[in-house]
């Protein structure tokens, strides 16, 4: 029973490592469009090089605005350098598209909040508490 | 509320005006537009098989990305594309991921030129556009993203699909206020056999690069090769193409456009390697020898790869000996 985990074991590791063999070998020979332009790009914007390391931390961010694992690693996959790196900088600041509803609406509240708080005086109808 | 420290001190009146001033400004954009010379743009324009899909709360951005898509001939449900865009805490979708998921759905994604005229050049070249707009003042943002279908020079406006509003026509100054506020923020999603009509080369090739990426071999490829109808001395464009070839198992067709890509520029060790590695797999040793030689010799920052494909090449001559 053991030999045949441990036979089942090899052949699985075995056939993992010959599998990264073949692929290792390929990538070494084949240099890829992203790369040649990445490289290109990069005498104009050093930035775009350390991106790919920022990947983790994208997909972490994402988890930590609500969204699932699965969901944010299948969105961050298929993200160049570039935007993989701008969202990691700026997922807090970024727009976020979202409403066409309550923003004349806040603006209104908050003269109107300012106004009955006192500080200012924009509504002829406010009365403020002071 | 810190740009205006004296706010509180102001008359009534004089607030409401520098409320109404700030709102109005001046729309440089849309006065120029309107009072050049644009034989080059049709008058009026609108795009009515653009179809419509009415937004949830704060779910635009899949909407916008849904009518955008389906007009490109993929059609695509909004909810489809909640998981791929929304942010929760943002309560919204971000610029990035809605590039990003026009791509995983399989259309070309790319921003166009922040300019009015080129806006409408897309619209009339047949394309619906996607804007970011700020609907709100900087002070207090409200992110929208709707889709321009039209517009109307003569009357100055612009037809948007926007929110819960089919056809929502908008003075094109007011507009150009919202979008400005927006960053000037506008992308395109179109089929890969379709390039935007006021794209430049450089936009256009970092596009189908990040798309190549994640596309299937046969769309890339296809990608690259409408793109190359336009530019066909682009090297980055050739070198785009013959990887996805080869990614797709067309060998003779990845050999080609190397070829070419290396007339093009003789200086480019890319080129050369790749071409390498495609001869040596098409068991042209000797012609993959020499082309390795010279990316090895041209170096720079491929010297390390260029040498790898050498030593592999010759490695595989031993071997057959």
């Amino acid at each position: 029973m053991i030999s045949t985990i441990k036979r089942l074991f090899v052949c699985t590791l075995v056939a993992a490592f010959s599998f990264v063999g073949f692929t290792q070998t390929v990538q070494a020979a084949m240099i890829g469009t992203e790369q040649i332009v990445a490289a290109e790009n990069a005498k104009q914007n050093q930035a775009r090089i350390s991106a790919a390391l920022e990947r983790p931390d994208v997909i972490a961010q994402l988890e930590q605005f609500g969204v699932s694992k699965a969901d944010a690693q299948a969105r961050v996959a298929v993200m160049t350098d570039e935007e993989a790196a701008m969202l990691a900088e700026q997922i807090d600041t970024l727009p976020a598209g979202g409403d066409v509803l309550g923003a004349l609406l806040l603006v209104f509240f908050v003269l109107l909040v300012t106004d009955i708080l006192g500080l200012t005086k924009v509504f002829p109808f406010t009365r403020s508490i002071r | 509320m810190r740009r205006f420290p004296c706010w509180h001190q102001l008359a009534p009146g004089t607030a409401i005006l520098l409320l109404v001033l700030l709102l109005v400004g001046c729309a440089t954009q849309t006065r120029s537009l309107l009072t050049s010379a644009t034989d080059t743009l049709p008058r009026r324009v609108e795009l009515t098989s653009v179809p419509f899909f009415p937004q949830e709360r704060y779910q635009c951005g899949p909407a916008a990305l849904a009518m955008s898509l389906t007009a490109a001939g993929i059609p695509i449900a909004p909810d489809a594309l909640v998981p791929q865009v929304y942010v929760p805490a943002r309560e919204g979708s971000l610029q990035p991921e809605m590039l990003a998921s026009g791509r995983r759905n399989g259309a070309l994604s790319m921003t166009i030129a922040p300019r009015l005229d080129a806006l409408l050049a897309e619209i009339a070249a047949g394309t619906p556009v996607i804007v970011l707009q700020n609907l709100s003042l900087p002070l207090a943002p409200l992110w929208h993203y709707a889709v321009a279908v039209g517009y109307d020079l003569d009357r100055a406006e612009i037809v948007l699909r926007s929110g819960t509003t089919e056809r929502e026509v908008m003075a094109l100054s007011t507009f150009e206020h919202t979008w400005a506020r927006g960053g000037y923020w506008a992308m395109i999603t179109v089929p890969v056999d379709r390039l935007p009509a006021t794209v430049d080369q450089a936009a256009a090739t970092k596009a189908l690069v990040a798309f190549e990426k994640s596309a299937k071999p046969d769309r890339a490829r296809a990608a690259y090769h409408t793109a190359l109808q336009r530019w066909p001395d682009g090297l980055s464009l050739l070198l785009g193409y013959g990887n996805a070839a080869y990614a797709q198992g067309d060998r003779e067709a990845a050999v080609v456009a190397f070829r070419r890509a290396t007339t093009l520029d003789p200086n480019s060790a890319p080129a050369f390697n790749n071409l390498a590695t495609v001869l040596a797999e098409l068991g042209q040793t000797e012609p993959a020898i020499q082309a390795a030689e010279r990316a090895v010799a041209i170096g720079g920052p491929w010297h390390g790869e260029a040498m790898a494909t050498l030593e592999s090449i010759r490695a595989k001559k031993r071997d057959a000996r």
